[in-house]
């Protein structure tokens, strides 16, 4: 039904309604401030509000904070696109080669529920304490449910959609590309979508297992030295990482799919 | 006798990568401490069962994980269903679960171990925070999920208001808050390893840790290994559960 | 006052986004006891709306609805229903499923038992009883659906399109066993469908209803003989069909025209 406006509601009202909704949030900080200000707890187990943007100012001006955001992203977004261009090819490809499908099905059955972190150590061994060995680590985590969400999604492809492309003169790989690629793209973004928080999780546990530069690095480094206002400041600066790697997500989604009948 | 081959078929190519791995060892092409011989591993993994480590270090993991766990369950449910039920919780609480939502759960290991120090309590608050926001999604949209006729069908059946919602809504919660805990269960194994490896003196995970730095690489293997076993096993375990609750769906 | 009566009923479909529709304008109608009465309209013509405010599912805003000189005020056990979809809980079996009103009445559970059975073998559900409704076809769904409603004896049958899901022998099937059961145990009897044959085969009176805003168009006496086997071939029902088929077309080619709005 077109035409139909909702009637745009006063200032005021709207003002009220985003204060209702955004109560729990600022009470949350006006309680953070409070306690700080009243020494409940200490400074050390949670430093001020005021404390910890300075923190994040000084990081910023020196130029530190944009150095550790940048590698983190970096070390994340390389191993999460590698992730999905193996995980979608193979993924393909197995629902295409009855070789391969016996080959990988019982590793990936095996590996999907596996902690994949605890081979952080030996691919510490393996690869060194370098980029190299992060990103793989990230790689190896992220990969599963991609693999997994590929072949779950070429697998619902409705066959008479692969039979009236074969009935127009689609060939084998046109119908792999042109057909089962796109049918099989919602449930594939949807493991993309569960994979991208997995990489930023897995980069900021190997830099903080393997330190250096980083967010994760940062962050161990500064709860060695018992520097909370380091520790707290972290916390919010991967959360940003954190929210914009899901709204990034969601909008190629959106974008992507602008055909597919979402809910 | 036909499904034990069967299955013997299904899972060779397991089998095939653990004898390359052996013969890859053993070829010398790699170190021995870079690539133990999957023999020498089990061997290793027999001494650290032997002198008590395993056994120990096992029961520190499970505990952290199991309590932490059960603890994010228990408030992320009421969480959830709160939020579904009252239209205030929902107000309140949708835009503190929508900033924390994103937030790499990792990132709380240091905050942990800040407030509650290096043993068993910083690791089950961390798997409690970093767990629950999991199942509260899902119990919030699964009891959202609710057929609103199924509803209907037993208020007309005579039963009340708040009897039909225990009735009702509960159980056609039941699957998405089944697949919350699901997703909590490996991100408590994820969270417990690497605040083990990273902040720790006891449990699994620092076993790896100590043994990787001591260059007892066969039993650091042997540890790996049995970490990602347990894993595994728990997802096995947990996915039999569901699949015999859930049994109404087939 | 027996019976159910609406009397200036008016009513406000608000949607989650957007402005409200009118969804029903001035509807009045009184229906007697014992009465099989069919609500006719194409789709979006309110008719499934009428009835879910009869059942007490939404509330009545403006107008009035009273069972029996009763205001209705909620849903009630004296008014039972069956959805389109069947609307089994489906993590009961089927004899959980009909047990479940009858555990809210007050009989001996060896009695509630007993009854459970007996109406699910009168829809010819026995051997069924430990069955998941994932495991049975949408028929049989829909005969455990009726037996969990029948159970608990609701003086009123309200039916939102029962036999719309289902393919068109079984539809036929289950047409013919209503009609029987209703003869057997009569019961005041509403029943939403927008299928002309189906109307003029069940019930005794049409409530033939306009689209947007929802309107009774006209009523229309059937006065049929249900009793009669060959009642389908006769030139009467062809003709009863015909006649309700003009008065539905018009309605239904302006609301096939208002989707396009």
């Amino acid at each position: 039904m077109a035409g139909i406006s909702a009637p745009t509601p006063s200032f005021a009202a709207r003002a009220g309604q985003f204060a209702l909704r955004w109560s729990l949030v600022i009470a949350l900080f006006v309680a953070w401030e409070l306690l700080t200000r009243t020494r409940t707890f200490t400074p050390f187990m949670l430093p001020s509000p005021q404390s910890v943007s300075e923190r994040i100012m000084r990081d910023a001006s020196s130029g530190d904070l944009f150095i550790n955001m940048a590698l983190t992203i970096y070390r994340a977004l390389a191993g999460f696109i590698i992730a999905a261009m193996l995980g979608i090819s193979l993924g393909l490809v197995m629902t295409r080669n009855a070789g391969l499908r016996w080959f990988f099905d019982p590793v990936i059955s095996v590996g999907f529920p596996m902690p994949k972190i605890t081979f952080l150590p030996v691919i510490v061994l393996w690869l060194g304490f370098y980029d190299t060995a992060k990103i793989s680590m990230v790689v190896f985590d992220a990969i599963f449910p991609i693999l997994t969400a590929t072949i779950a999604g070429v697998r619902s492809v409705e066959k008479e959609l692969i039979w009236s492309a074969r009935n127009l003169g689609a060939r084998e790989r046109d119908v792999m590309w042109q057909i089962l690629l796109p049918a099989a793209s919602p449930q594939i973004l949807t493991g993309l979508q569960v994979a991208l928080p997995i990489a930023l999780i897995v980069a900021v546990v190997a830099e903080m297992m393997m330190g250096g530069y980083g967010m994760g690095g940062a962050m161990i480094e500064a709860s060695r030295k018992a520097d909370s206002r380091g520790v707290f400041a972290g916390i919010i600066e991967i959360s940003i990482i954190g929210w914009i790697f899901v709204k990034a997500m969601a909008m190629t989604r959106a974008r992507l799919l602008f055909w597919h009948a979402e809910r | 006798m036909n499904t034990l081959s069967s299955a013997f078929l299904r899972y060779s190519p397991l089998l095939i990568l653990a004898l390359a791995w052996e013969v890859a060892a053993r070829s010398g092409l790699f170190s021995s401490s870079a690539l133990p011989p999957i023999s020498k591993i089990a061997a290793a993994w027999v001494d650290l069962a032997r002198n008590g480590d395993l056994a120990g270090n096992t029961l520190a993991s499970l505990w952290r994980t199991g309590a932490g766990l059960a603890l994010a369950i228990l408030i992320g449910a009421i969480l959830g269903f709160a939020m579904a039920f009252w239209r205030g919780a929902e107000t309140a609480l949708s835009p503190v679960v929508e900033l924390f939502y994103p937030l790499p759960k990792s990132a709380l290991i240091p905050v942990t171990a800040l407030w509650l120090g290096f043993g068993d309590g910083s690791k089950i608050l961390l798997i409690c925070m970093g767990c629950m926001l999991p199942v509260t999604m899902g119990a919030f949209n699964g009891a959202l999920s609710a057929d609103r006729t199924l509803l209907w069908s037993a208020r007309s059946l005579g039963a009340s208001r708040l009897r039909s919602m225990w009735d009702v809504v509960l159980p056609s919660a039941v699957p998405e808050l089944l697949n919350g805990i699901r997703t909590a269960l490996a991100l408590s194994f994820v969270l417990l390893v690497s605040s083990e490896l990273i902040v720790s003196r006891e449990g699994l995970g620092y076993l790896i840790g100590f043994l990787g730095a001591n260059g007892t690489y066969e039993g650091m293997f042997a540890v790996v290994l049995t970490v990602a076993f347990i894993g595994f096993l728990a997802d096995r375990i947990y996915e039999a559960f569901v699949r015999r609750t859930l049994a109404w769906r087939e | 006052m027996s019976g159910i009566v609406v009397e200036g009923l008016r009513h406000l479909y608000r949607p989650k986004r957007g402005s409200p529709v009118l969804a029903l304008e001035d509807v009045n109608l009184r229906v007697g006891d014992q009465e099989f009465i069919a609500l006719l309209g194409p789709s979006g013509c309110g008719k499934s709306t009428l009835l879910y405010l009869m059942g007490g599912f939404l509330p009545v805003e403006s107008g009035r609805i009273t069972v029996d000189g009763a205001p209705v005020s909620g849903p009630g056990p004296d008014r039972g229903i069956v959805f389109q979809h069947f609307a089994l809980f489906p993590w009961k079996t089927v004899l959980q499923n009909v047990l479940y009103g009858l555990e809210r009445q007050p009989m001996a559970q060896a009695e509630r038992e007993e009854r459970a059975r007996a109406f699910i073998k009168m829809v010819g559900l026995s051997g069924f009883e430990n069955n998941y409704p994932s495991q049975l076809s949408g028929g049989m769904k829909q005969r455990a659906a009726i037996a969990r409603t029948l159970a608990i004896d609701p003086k009123v049958l309200l039916m939102d399109e029962p036999f719309g899901a289902l393919d068109a022998q079984t539809r036929h099937l289950m047409q013919t066993e209503l009609l029987a059961i209703w003869r057997r145990t009569p019961k005041t009897v509403i029943f939403v469908t927008h299928d002309v044959q189906e109307a003029v085969y069940l019930a005794q009176r049409i409530v033939v209803m306009s689209a947007r805003p929802g309107r009774i168009k006209e009523i229309v006496e059937v006065g049929l003989d249900k009793a009669d086997p060959e009642l389908t071939r006769s030139r009467a029902f062809a003709d009863m069909s015909d006649h309700v088929w003009s008065l539905v077309r018009d309605e239904a080619i302006k609301a096939q025209a208002g989707v396009g709005l």
